[in-house]
């Protein structure tokens, strides 16, 4: 059995965020680089299905990362392999750059096919653009049940499905069985994602990263070429409600002056 | 999602005066297969938008979060159709127009066999409860800026300085600082109390979704740009572990005098 992870390098939620020059996206000269949060959930996920298949007397699935993505993409991919995933794939073909979920979803679903995935994990939307589109491209291309904020995944004894834990709105969770192949998205929270041991980051190392070009792809249906969509601007959010804003005063002034509001306002 | 499209190439098809945008809400339901439509129907896509507009020449300006809602984009299709999801509550509701209703048949879909491939074995309630978040008077919120499981007690000493419920982002609960009953936003409790304070909690749209309706609401977030100050009544751009601990001595001391 072969379990495919897709993983996308972010900028952390914690960077100081500055808009470009050209006002079409953001400043990324200065910024640091994660592996997205419910992706890194998704690979924890996809190590656990493993170990428990180890556990049960099975064979290990295969670990196969992928992430598409310029060069600083490595570092990602070498990060999943200190986690525990066996090989990696990057596809960091030019062609395949500039993309948006559709485009995206297309070249990794052509890279995975490639690769025949019995399961396909991936987290349930990135923590930068958080469309949550590109799962749910894959399946659909290739043709696959698919599942979004899944919250667990019980392999069955013959490989042939899983039953899956999805979330609704408002605190009910939502009980399904997929026949595999399938997609999941995988939703933080599920589990808690290990950090990396030494012993890891040095077999890393050595564990096949392999470039992937984009044979097999209608080069019009990736990249730039193939988005659907275009960024023509990126803003700050507008300005707020026009609340009373207390900055720069000591802790407890603060404190003194926000108790006063709260009075006159009755809420205390 | 294949009935939707047989639908929507039967209107689309050919006729100028075709629907060139297919609107969802960005629901849990819906913006699961939103994504599989648009590649069926070779659309383009763009997920839980905030608003619309129309530029000078007519074409379609969307504006949605990213970045957690740090920042905004404004993203224009390329194609002539396009599926988009609304974000819950970004547009005020209106009263219902009139308008002409038409019963379409599209017939059985072909891929209905697929279905079995999924298939919906039953539901369940996500979490126990025990916190009563949806009736409280007042909610002092733990965001991932309190720091982590031990400091949880900075929003845990001003809740009881208050005589106010705990509650949660997605992340304190995700990373087990707090029980999931605590969770406040989309996924948790949607709660309207008279007092909100939000401490270390950025304001994303998932959480906002949950307390946006609160009477008065308070952040404290050391980050001036954080976007729960866009719905803050009363905002404290400070370190909450400042702050907080001087609030909760201040009502204590007034509570005993
Ligand atoms: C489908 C879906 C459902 C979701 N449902 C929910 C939900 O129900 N509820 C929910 O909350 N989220 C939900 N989320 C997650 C949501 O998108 C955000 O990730 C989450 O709300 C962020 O939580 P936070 O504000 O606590 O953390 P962060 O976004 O990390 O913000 C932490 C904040 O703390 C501030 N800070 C840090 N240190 C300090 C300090 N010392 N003093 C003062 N300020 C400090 C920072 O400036 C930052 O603004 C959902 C996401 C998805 C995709």
């Amino acid at each position: 059995m072969r379990i495919g992870v897709c993983i996308k390098q972010v900028p952390d939620t914690d960077s100081h965020l500055r808009i470009a020059d050209s006002g079409r996206e953001i400043d990324d000269s200065d910024l640091n680089w994660v592996i997205s949060s419910c992706d890194l959930c998704a690979l924890e996920e996809a190590l656990v299905l493993a170990e428990a298949e180890v556990s049960r007397g099975e064979e290990r699935p295969e670990l196969v990362v992928f992430s598409l993505g310029p060069a600083r993409v490595e570092e990602a991919l070498r990060k999943a392999l200190a986690l525990g995933a066996d090989r990696a794939v990057h596809l960091a073909d030019e062609a395949l750059q500039g993309g948006d979920a559709l485009a995206d979803g297309r070249a990794l679903a052509a890279a995975l096919a490639g690769e025949n995935c019995d399961l396909v994990l991936t987290g349930a939307q990135s923590d930068d653009l958080g469309q949550a589109a590109t799962p749910a491209v894959i399946a659909e291309i290739l043709g696959v049940p698919y599942a979004w904020l899944v919250m667990a995944v019980e392999l069955d004894s013959h490989k042939q499905s899983v039953r899956v834990v999805r979330e609704l709105e408002g605190g009910m969770n939502e009980v399904l069985r997929l026949d595999l192949p399938a997609v999941l998205a995988i939703q933080a929270g599920i589990n808690k994602p290990r950090f990396a041991s030494l012993r890891g980051t040095l077999q890393a190392r050595r564990k096949p990263l392999q470039l992937e070009g984009c044979s097999g792809v209608d080069a019009g249906l990736v990249g730039a070429a193939g988005a659907g969509t275009e960024t023509e601007s990126v803003t700050l959010p507008p300005a707020g409600a026009g609340g009373v804003v207390i900055e720069g005063a000591s802790a407890e002034a603060a404190a003194e002056e926000l108790l006063a509001h709260l009075e006159r306002e009755a809420v205390l | 999602m294949e009935a939707l499209r047989v639908l929507i190439t039967r209107e689309s098809g050919g006729d100028p005066a075709a629907p060139t945008v297919v609107l969802l809400p960005h629901t849990y339901q819906s913006a699961e297969y939103a994504p599989r439509l648009a590649v069926r129907l070779g659309a383009a896509y763009v997920a839980s938008v905030s608003s619309a507009t129309l530029d000078a020449c007519g074409g379609l300006r969307f504006s949605r979060a990213i970045l957690q809602a740090r920042l905004r984009a404004e993203v224009r299709p390329k194609r002539r159709l396009v599926v988009a999801t609304v974000q819950i509550g970004a547009f005020g509701g209106h009263e219902p127009v009139e308008s002409p209703e038409r019963v379409f048949e599209v017939g059985r879909p072909a891929d209905v066999e697929r279905h079995r491939e999924r298939e919906m074995l039953g539901r369940e309630a996500a979490g126990a409860g025990g916190v009563d978040l949806p009736g409280a008077e007042r909610i002092v919120t733990a965001g991932r800026g309190v720091g982590g499981p031990d400091e949880v007690s900075v929003a845990a000493d001003l809740a009881s300085a208050l005589d106010a419920e705990l509650g949660a982002s997605r992340p304190v609960v995700d990373n087990g600082w707090l029980p999931r009953e605590h969770q406040v936003g989309s996924s948790g409790h949607i709660v309207a109390p008279n007092l909100y304070v939000a401490l270390g909690v950025s304001g994303s749209i998932q959480h906002l979704m949950g307390m946006s309706g609160s009477r008065v609401i308070v952040a404290i977030n050391r980050d001036p740009e954080a976007p729960i100050f866009s719905v803050a009544h009363y905002g404290i751009v400070a370190d909450l572990h400042d702050v907080a601990p001087a609030l909760t001595r201040l009502l204590e001391a007034r509570r005993s005098a």
